[in-house]
């Protein structure tokens, strides 16, 4: 185990104070991550940092901000495949956010849009085994799948969403229209939608992805899809929507 | 009262004393699960792994799993558990291990081979007997939010950002706290009837600036998050708890756990090679693919056990313990500590009777019964700090602002 010296610009605002940029050097060991960098940072240098951090695996959401000007989740990005070795590595909040203090932002907004689309975040486990979120070749592994027995009952697994805001962040039309339901909040509707024949519910559902803040108003940038860590898809669940209502509007047109 | 730590145990804590009516601050010096709670396995205990070796600890997670189940039905993932006998000495274990479950009163089912490899595919072919217990699988971070927003609507204030700087002490009194917000730089000083020290690991800290010590030893582990979700159900080694020998699945990852060691400082814990070695050595033999996955993450916490005379940090007990620093001549400080995030409603019920008898508060504990809000709503909540200060961080650039360095 190598130890690094890693310089670290990082974006700090305070309430009533002007914004600047503070660089700290950390030594961390070169399996690190760059939260453990940061982490390094607060604990070593200046305990009034702010940032979130939990889970340390990329279930929690809590910690993404932008390295280096792109969203990342800093738990599952290796301070190596960021860091040149020489620039400072710079750390900076989610855009489209109101800044709290540092690199925590203000996520009221956003979990109100998630809230609106009453996303359960549990579902019932859509493929059996094995479960990825990355490029990683799953065939190699080549899981011997027996048939299950006829009286069983589903497994079921929390949603794929994090919610952790880098769609939002990633998002070029979240700049034109603050109230945009955005990447995660349309597909929460999506996923929503999916888990509910309910015809008022859906009507419900597809009202708010038809409205004035809804579907029409992405740009077709995938940034989102690009961005996200989870491998959700949001721009992908943004044109099925669109699918589905305009599929909705013809059958309405043609008395069907 | 003011508690201090926005951990499960606080923010349980929290929602316990909000329910009876008390006014209740939450002081926690970073994000809600900043801390342990954050970084925990995300195991639902069944009490399985306690079963034999420290009964009293899996009576309480039998208990508290059911009563989770009611309480936050949405925010479990609920596949059942696995315990699995590799090796002989795996397989001898077996009949204690369903005695223990029986005295425990776990539900626990013997199922055949077929059956097991069938919903784990990738479990080690070689298995020699298989136990099915009601484990389960939460996600920390809003496990505590549930809690914190459901305190929020009951009128708890929650304050994170803020760091306990001090202790209020008049005579053998502790009557507040100093805290710093980090938000703001500002010092402040709040006053309260009670304080309960929630801190996990940290709280032997916090007790020193009363002059109280606690009898905790910070032991952390370690964890390996792998890129690809392998199993199903959580899968727990049959023998007693040891090294590698539980794969925690969420979401989208299998996580394999845990080494065990004491350290000093909590927040300065370095993870060694060797342990992340013997997580990916061990899990193999739960699942030989689990060599084959790259890994996605890898974490280590401090943990708060009690020390109960053994040394071997395997040895202490995984229960928990209130201790009322009245005894040690500090009234109005009750230090809450040990326990797990399984237990973390039961650590609050405890500690919130203490409490509430101490200060002559007859409303008794509902927290069994009472249904969770969203986490959801716990950012949605007002926070009264917050005035009309903040900035929108679009389309700036700060490019030209002051720089500060710092060797």
């Amino acid at each position: 185990m190598n130890m690094l010296k890693v310089p670290l610009q990082i974006f700090r605002y305070k309430p009533d104070q002007p914004p600047r940029y503070d660089t700290f050097t950390v030594e961390v060991p070169d399996t690190a991550h760059v939260i453990d960098a940061i982490d390094a940072a607060w604990a070593v240098h200046d305990q009034s940092l702010t940032f979130r951090r939990a889970c340390h695996h990329s279930s929690c959401g809590s910690c993404a901000f932008r390295i280096n000007g792109v969203e990342k989740l800093p738990c599952v990005t290796r301070v190596t495949d960021v860091w040149d070795g020489l620039t400072p590595l710079r750390l900076e909040p989610l855009r489209n956010f109101p800044i709290v203090s540092d690199l925590v932002v203000d996520v009221s907004d956003f979990f109100q849009r998630m809230s609106a689309a009453d996303m359960t975040i549990t579902c019932e486990a859509e493929a059996f085994l094995p479960f990825t979120v990355d490029s990683f070749a799953v065939a190699e592994l080549e899981p011997k799948v027996v048939e299950l027995p006829e009286n069983f009952s589903r497994f079921n697994r929390f949603e794929q969403c994090i919610e952790c805001g880098i769609c939002m962040s990633a998002c070029p039309t979240m700049a034109a229209d603050e109230r945009f339901l955005g990447p995660a909040g349309l597909a929460a509707i999506y996923q929503a939608r999916n888990k509910t024949d309910d015809p008022k519910k859906v009507a419900h559902l597809l009202g708010l992805a038809d409205g004035e803040h809804g579907v029409w108003r992405c740009h077709s940038a995938f940034e989102c899809t690009e961005a996200c860590p989870q491998a959700v898809d949001p721009a992908g669940k943004i044109m099925a929507l669109r699918r589905e209502l305009i599929a909705r509007r013809f059958s309405k047109l043609f008395g069907k | 009262m003011i508690v201090v730590g926005a951990g499960s145990t606080g923010s349980a804590t929290a929602h316990d004393l909000a329910l009876r009516g008390v006014r209740v601050t939450v002081i926690e010096r970073g994000e809600v699960a900043f801390g342990t709670t954050g970084r925990n396995h995300c195991l639902l205990h069944s009490g399985g792994r306690y079963c034999v070796t420290d009964q009293e600890s899996a009576i309480e997670c039998i208990e508290e799993n059911m009563i989770l189940r009611k309480i936050m039905p949405d925010l479990l993932e609920l596949n059942d558990g696995l315990f699995v006998a590799i090796t002989e000495a795996d397989l001898a274990f077996k009949e204690r291990f369903l005695e223990g479950c029986a005295a425990s009163h776990i539900p626990a089912r013997d199922i055949s081979l077929q059956h097991a490899l069938a919903m784990e595919p990738f479990l080690n072919p070689k298995v020699l007997a298989a136990v099915q217990v009601p484990d389960g699988v939460f996600e920390p971070f809003r496990f505590c939010l549930a809690f914190l927003a459901t305190a929020r609507a009951n009128g708890a204030v929650v304050r994170t950002y803020s760091e306990v700087t001090d202790l209020l002490c008049s005579g053998k009194n502790v009557t507040g706290v100093k805290i710093k917000d980090h938000r703001t730089g500002r010092n402040e000083t709040l006053h309260a009837d009670l304080i309960v020290n929630a801190a996990g690991p940290w709280a032997g800290e916090i007790a020193a600036k009363a002059g109280v010590s606690v009898p905790e030893i910070p032991t952390a582990g370690v964890m390996v998050a792998l890129d690809c979700r392998l199993n199903n159900m959580v899968l727990n080694r049959l023998n007693k708890p040891s090294d590698g020998d539980i794969v925690v699945p969420q979401r989208a990852t299998s996580v394999i756990g845990t080494t065990s060691w004491a350290v000093e400082d909590p927040d300065l814990i370095t993870i060694p090679p060797e342990h992340v070695d013997r997580m990916i050595s061990q899990g193999e033999q739960l699942m030989p693919a689990v060599k084959k996955v790259p890994m996605r993450a890898k974490m280590a916490v401090a943990r708060p056990l009690i020390a109960k005379g053994g040394t071997d940090a395997r040895d202490v007990s995984r229960t928990f313990e209130c201790f009322d620093h009245e005894r040690d001549g500090m009234n109005g400080f009750v230090t809450i500590a040990g326990g797990k995030t399984t237990t973390a409603r039961a650590m609050a019920e405890k500690v919130a009777d203490i409490v509430c008898r101490k200060l002559d508060i007859a409303t008794a504990c509902r927290t069994r019964d009472t249904l969770l809000v969203s986490y959801r709503l716990f950012f949605q909540q007002p926070d009264p700090r917050n005035g009309s200060s903040m900035t929108r961080g679009r389309d700036r650039s700060f490019q030209g602002s002051a720089t500060n360095e710092h060797a």
